[in-house]
């Protein structure tokens, strides 16, 4: 192996002979750098690569005869080669993107590039204090040199601070480093550590003034004005170099040196790092500039890290492995979102649209913001899993609510930044042109990044276990994307059958239900998808993301895999939501509200684990601390996804912008999630109380209440796809109602709803989504009497609303008769009776969604609309089967989930007779039922037609109008607004009560965002002031001042 | 004879009874609401002779398949109703299809035959129909409130949904009846009754002078017809019900023409008293005083 001095001795041997090459050659001079930066890059990864393979020996470099202390020595373990791995590969990445800049200012700018990353080399690998000093010192110059290489007041203004900032820090260091010197006798970390210093008295001083020029150097909130500034000025490859090189050395140098600090000062940092972490991300929520918000995010993630370094000696062993998967995450998608933004080069993110006009430079910026926020396959996503995890087992639950409300606020950020990218209307009419050394390096680091989710991944005990075949399926479509969709179409269905076929042997009868809804609903839903035609670039990857998602949630044998799982199934979904029209605030406040779930799930896990020895779901079923604390947390992270009332803004608008066929899945089939989520928690720790007020109860209002909100929201819609949206609401919050009651009937009713839900909500939102696809409008009152026009879609929507309605003979009834035995049995008797009241306000807008649309006068612009396409309606007519089968056999469906349900609940089940089913309170009898209703409206239907046989048929408007003529189907289909007595009534219910607390929430948290960044005003003068103030209250702090 | 083809003679004959029992009590209902308003009024016969004349009409159109089936619809729904209600207590036969399902199934189905109709109505394209049906609807929300708390109340009460067990318990005398042992209920449920038979101050749906009787506006000849019939079944099988509920059922067809007509009555009564209430005014009316009566009786018989 190449001795790692070399490392130290091209950088520096190059960046001399730099000096050698003439004024012109500049290329020469950037070719030289970039060939040294790769040896570098290769030495360190080659020192990594046998470290973790061979497991060979931390080698040591004595740089003279003599052995330290008494010379200085450079160390090259695991840890050294990963990280000057890392810094000479963002070296190499970073030059190359900025090549063109660094050559057109001359060869200088080479040399201050390769100085930094031989200082950064050398500060990772020393052991030698002064030594350290020095290279941070040439680091710095370094990297000031390479601020100014914009050359305008901004830049300059912000270099000058970075020099201010960055010489009081190495004065401090100084200081610090002199008097260890003083009372040590040694320089030499390693021998300084070996010696009991305890004894020295000022000794504590010298190391706090050691730590805190470190802690500085990551720019710790309040005290980073100055690295904010430098941040937003300088150049992107620039602040990519501060971000990933500079600050990376500085997380290796505090790891170093932690040992030197007493522990109260470790938590001292640890605490500064959270802080830091929190606000910033706080404050970054008000950015506009990209490159500022990026250095907010940057400062926040090391501040994350110094916070885990800081509490390394309560997290244990995991430390390394948390770090690192943070850092890698932060390293390679902060130089990425830089390095976007440098070419992007727009100066507010509500311009990002024009990174629509390269396709790949999107989907890397899409890589980046999930890598960046955490999200699986990426390795910060265990890196936050571990942390959660290994923070609750130690019981430290406001690190944990730090740590997580932090990262939400990294999201909302990240994620308005994305939407923008991917939907905002602001056209510009440029074409974004990438450089090839610019792509190359950005499309290295995404691949990397999913390499190290990989890497990461494999280390885990648990996270190894994890099933990625689906998640690979997924991504391999991705590079299909050029197929059209009839193709691609049909292996999506033969990848999800094939999946189902090979594994529903091995599910458990619970399983069986719900990975039928999941995947079977999916199949059917991509069915309609043969309707589009052309490519239908990015859909398949995110579609099948999800359900991948989805069925790893149904397989999950440890809380990783579901939690895993929950995280792919909302990216997947997220595009999909954000493929809509008018789409960006409501997928962003789809994302924002399952992340907020995610964390809670996370936090529940965290709780969970605390003294189990694994974590496999398992562990839920035997919790002794913090019961309903987990409860809670997980009740109500799965409630997100149900979109249970005071949850629920997030769904009307992301269901109803969906496309035709988007809408069903993430309606029919991806809210069941959440109902799956529910099942799980409820059988595995059962009742849990608060008090005495057991939380069933308390989830059966929120289920009642959510059932009449949905429900009366629904009847108030003038959209029928937001109508639809707001029935899923209604309907799941009868199955949250069905599982709150915790007994057998409870139980049966609330997953065979379930099933209906899917059935008739998929053919609803099919069905309309066929005639919005033709009508170009959601508006119902805009429509009227397609009847004629669009028979099928006709007969699905009267089938779905008599389905949803709930009336006899089909199978809608079943799901009401259970519900009210159930409800009487457990004497819950105001719930049942509200939501009796909402099953019928559910008449309501079943009613208006077939009258407004398809009865009542056609309008003249819709006299030559076609049926809708034939794909669309497919998928409906095999609903409408199953639909049909159920209602003449009840027991088809509701005999099996009766069984399974056995074991859980044994008393209080169904008897069946045939079809005639028997509880203790009541009985029914479906087939009978159908056969009367069949029978009796057969012969009074032949007695009409009897009677009418000579009926004539006539035209529109021939209807007996006293005293005038309509002649307007506008004025005379009475639809829009069509309940507007009942409105009058009891409309002030559904005033937009929750919706404005989170607006209020919202703005609460900007404004409070807002109020903290003007403390960053810009004057060199006030950041000096908040250095010397920080440094004098951490003093006081840590010597008892306060 | 089969027991099955038995059973279907049973029914017919029931439906029979039943539906000339509406024809002459709508005549007579008419006849007393024409004396309180000082006029002759019509013979109580008339229904009979609205249905033959609507049957003869020759003039029949059509706008379209659901219009042409609204009816059927309808009629099917107040039929079904009647055949899922035991009618008579104690006789085996007129228990018709009972046995297909308990009380869930008999208020269920009370609204196959309604969103039928209401179906018909919208495709017959006429403003006033598609008013009538929203008015309907929203009215059905209101009192549908009370109706089911009543009914819960008397299911804790009996505990049972099965509507024969609910009669059987009343036999012994008056004051077994659930009218006098759960009034509270029982004034919910006759609250509820009103609007339930749509007559003032609940016929904002029909609205005679206001939208030309709303949603059959645009039925006529057969289709009425086949209307008429219904508006004969269809309320007196609602009496029954509510006999059955509250007031110990009947054990012989006099008994039930006799509590069915004065139930009746109870609506008529009210009927000609009170003017007709606006929508808002009927819905936010059965979310006061009824729902808090309604709230009452079901906390009273789950706790008492």
């Amino acid at each position: 192996m190449v001795d790692p001095i070399y490392i130290v001795a091209v950088l520096l041997g190059i960046s001399f002979s730099l000096g050698f090459i003439g004024k012109k050659s500049e290329n020469i001079a950037g070719i030289l750098s970039l060939l040294a930066l790769g040896f570098t890059t290769l030495v360190s990864a080659q020192w990594f690569y046998n470290f973790v393979t061979a497991d060979i020996e931390t080698y040591h470099i004595f740089t003279t005869a003599f052995k330290p202390p008494f010379s200085i020595n450079l160390m090259m373990g695991k840890e050294e080669a990963l990280f000057t791995m890392m810094i000479n590969a963002i070296g190499l990445f970073g030059g190359l993107y900025m090549f063109d800049r660094l050559k057109a200012a001359g060869k200088n700018s080479f040399i201050a590039l390769l100085m930094l990353i031989m200082g950064l080399n050398v500060v990772v690998m020393t052991r030698d204090l002064f030594n350290l000093f020095v290279f941070l010192e040439i680091s710095s110059i370094a990297v000031a040199g390479l601020i100014v290489l914009t050359q305008n007041t901004k830049s300059i203004s912000a270099g000058f601070k970075f020099m201010i900032a960055t010489g009081i820090i190495s004065g401090l260091l100084l200081l610090g480093i002199a008097f260890i010197y003083n009372y040590a006798g040694s320089l030499n970390i390693d021998h300084i550590l070996t010696q009991n210093l305890e004894a020295a008295k000022g000794l504590s001083i010298a190391i706090f003034f050691l730590m805190i020029a470190i802690v500085l150097e990551m720019k710790p909130f309040p005290a980073n004005g100055w690295g904010l500034d430098v941040y937003s000025s300088a150049e992107s490859g620039v602040s990519s170099l501060l971000s990933s090189a500079y600050a990376t050395a500085t997380v290796f140098v505090l790891m170093k040196l932690l040992p030197f600090a007493p522990e109260n000062l470790q938590f001292l940092i640890a605490a500064i790092g959270i802080i830091t972490f929190v606000f910033s991300n706080l404050m970054g929520m008000r950015q506009d500039n990209p490159n500022r918000m990026l250095g907010y995010s940057s400062i926040s993630q090391i501040g994350l890290l110094a916070a885990v370094i800081g509490i390394s000696s309560v997290i244990g062993e995991y430390t390394y492995f948390i770090v690192i998967s943070i850092l890698i995450s932060h390293f390679l998608a902060k130089s990425g979102l830089f390095w976007i933004a440098g070419i992007v080069k727009q100066e507010s993110i509500k311009n990002w649209s024009v990174l629509r006009s390269n396709k790949l430079l999107l989907v890397l910026f899409g890589v980046f913001i999930f890598a960046l926020t955490g999200l699986p396959p990426f390795p910060g996503f265990f890196g936050k899993w571990e942390l959660v995890m290994h923070l609750a087992e130690t019981k430290n639950f406001i690190w944990i609510f730090a740590v997580l409300i932090g990262s939400f606020f990294e999201v909302v950020y990240m994620f308005r930044w994305l939407g923008y990218a991917v939907k905002n209307d602001i056209i510009i009419e440029t074409k974004l042109k990438a450089k090839i050394h610019q792509i190359i390096p950005l499309l290295l680091f995404a691949a990397a990044a999913f390499g190290a989710g990989y890497y990461v991944s494999s280390e885990h005990p648990y996270a190894s276990l994890i099933n990625y075949l689906p998640l690979a399926v997924a991504l391999g479509f991705a590079f299909i994307e050029f197929l059209p969709v009839f193709i691609k179409n049909t292996l999506a269905i033969a990848a999800m059958a094939a999946y189902f076929y090979f594994n529903y042997e091995s599910y458990n009868e619970l399983q069986v239900i719900f990975a039928a809804i999941f995947i079977i609903g999916g199949i059917l839903t991509l069915i309609a998808g043969y309707a589009y035609k052309g490519k239908r670039q990015g859909f398949y990857p995110f579609a099948l993301m999800m359900f991948a998602g989805l069925i790893g949630l149904v397989e999950a044998t440890t809380t990783l895999e579901f939690f895993f799982a929950w995280e792919l199934m909302t990216i997947g979904s997220y595009f999909l939501i954000l493929r809509g029209k008018k789409s960006i605030k409501h997928a962003l406040s789809y994302i924002l509200f399952s992340i907020g779930g995610a964390y809670l799930i996370l936090a529940g896990f965290g709780l969970a684990a605390i003294g189990k020895p694994d974590i496999s779901i398992g562990i839920l079923s035997n919790i002794e601390l913090y019961a309903p604390w987990i409860f809670g947390l997980l009740a109500i992270g799965f409630m997100t996804k149900t979109a249970s009332i005071g949850l629920h803004i997030w769904l009307p608008g992301a269901h109803a912008e969906a496309e035709a066929d988007v809408s069903p899945m993430v309606s029919a089939i991806l809210l069941k999630a959440g109902v799956f989520g529910l099942i799980m928690l409820f059988l595995a720790m059962g009742e849990q109380f608060i008090g005495n007020i057991s939380f069933a109860y308390i989830l059966s209002w929120v289920g009642v209440i959510t059932a009449l909100m949905g429900n009366m929201m629904a009847a108030f819609q003038e959209d029928a796809k937001r109508l639809l949206a707001y029935s899923s609401i209604g309907a799941l919050g009868y199955v949250l109602f069905g599982l709150s009651l915790m007994s057998h009937l409870g139980w049966l009713t609330a997953i065979s709803f379930s099933v209906t839900h899917f059935m008739f909500k998929a053919l609803l939102f099919l069905a309309i989504g066929g005639v919005v696809w033709r009508l170009k409008t959601k508006d119902m009152y805009k429509m009227g009497g397609l009847i004629k026009k669009m028979p099928f879609s006709f007969i699905s929507v009267l089938i779905g609303i008599i389905v949803l309605a709930g009336v006899p003979p089909l199978t809608g009834f079943a799901g009401k008769w259970l519900f009210f035995q159930a409800v009487v049995e457990k004497q819950w008797f105001l719930q049942g009776a509200v939501l009796f009241f909402s099953g019928i306000i559910a008449f309501l807008y079943c009613f208006r969604l077939i009258h407004s649309i398809f009865l009542g006068q056609p309008k003249d612009e819709h006299r030559n609309v076609k049926e809708a396409p034939f794909w669309i309606l497919v998928p409906q007519y095999a609903i409408l089967m199953v639909i049909m089968l159920f209602s003449m056999l009840p027991n088809s469906l509701l005999k099996p989930i009766g069984d399974m349900l056995m074991p859980y609940f044994p008393d209080g089940a169904i008897t069946w007779d045939g079809q005639m089913a028997t509880t203790a309170l009541g009985y029914w009898n479906g087939k009978t039922v159908m056969f009367i209703v069949v029978g009796v409206f057969a012969i009074v239907f032949g007695w009409l037609v009897f009677m009418n046989r000579n009926a004539k048929k006539v035209k529109q408007f021939n209807i007996g109008y006293a005293a005038e003529r309509p002649f307007l189907p506008e004025t005379t289909h009475y639809a829009f607004n069509f309940f507007a007595p009942y409105k009058k009534a009891i409309g002030f219910l559904v005033a937009p009560g929750i919706t404005n607390f989170w607006h209020r929430v919202d703005e609460g948290a900007h404004s409070v965002s807002d109020k903290f960044t003007k403390i960053y005003n810009g004057n060199a003068q006030s950041y000096l002031i908040h250095i010397v103030a920080f440094i004098l209250v951490i003093y006081l702090i840590s010597f008892g001042g306060f | 004879m089969d027991p099955l083809i038995k059973q279907i003679l049973f029914a017919l004959l029931t439906i029979f009874i039943v539906l000339n029992y509406g024809l002459i009590v709508q005549g007579i209902v008419r006849k007393i609401g024409a004396r309180v308003g000082r006029r002759y009024g019509i013979p109580f016969y008339q229904p009979y002779i609205d249905i033959i004349k609507n049957y003869s009409k020759r003039t029949r159109i059509s706008h379209g398949i659901m219009y042409y089936i609204a009816p059927v619809f309808r009629l099917t729904g107040g039929i079904g109703l009647l055949l899922f209600i035991p009618v008579i207590f104690g006789n085996n036969m007129f228990q018709n299809f009972s046995f297909s399902g308990d009380l869930l199934l008999i208020l269920y189905f009370q609204f196959f035959g309604v969103l039928g109709m209401a179906l018909g109505a919208a495709e017959s394209g006429h403003p006033n129909s598609a008013i009538g049906v929203s008015r309907g609807l929203s009215q059905v929300t209101a009192y549908e409130l009370p109706l089911t708390l009543g009914v819960l109340s008397l299911a804790v009460q009996y505990n049972t949904l099965n509507v024969s067990e609910i009669v059987a318990a009343q036999q012994g005398g008056i004051l077994n009846w659930s009218f006098f042992t759960n009034p509270l209920a029982s004034i919910a449920l006759l609250l509820a009754f009103l609007a339930a038979m749509g007559r003032s101050p609940f016929d904002v749906v029909l609205a005679p002078q206001e939208i030309p009787i709303g949603p059959p506006t645009e039925f006529h000849s057969g289709f009425l017809g086949v209307l008429q019939l219904n508006r004969a079944i269809f309320p007196i099988a609602k009496l029954i019900l509510f006999m059955n509920l509250l007031f110990g059922g009947a054990t012989n067809w006099g008994e039930l023409i006799i509590k069915t007509f004065f139930i009746y009555m109870w609506s008529v009564f009210v009927g000609v008293a009170f003017p007709r209430f606006r929508v808002d005014q009927s819905v936010r009316w059965y979310l006061g005083v009824p729902l808090i009566i309604g709230v009452a009786a079901v906390v009273v018989s789950k706790f008492f």
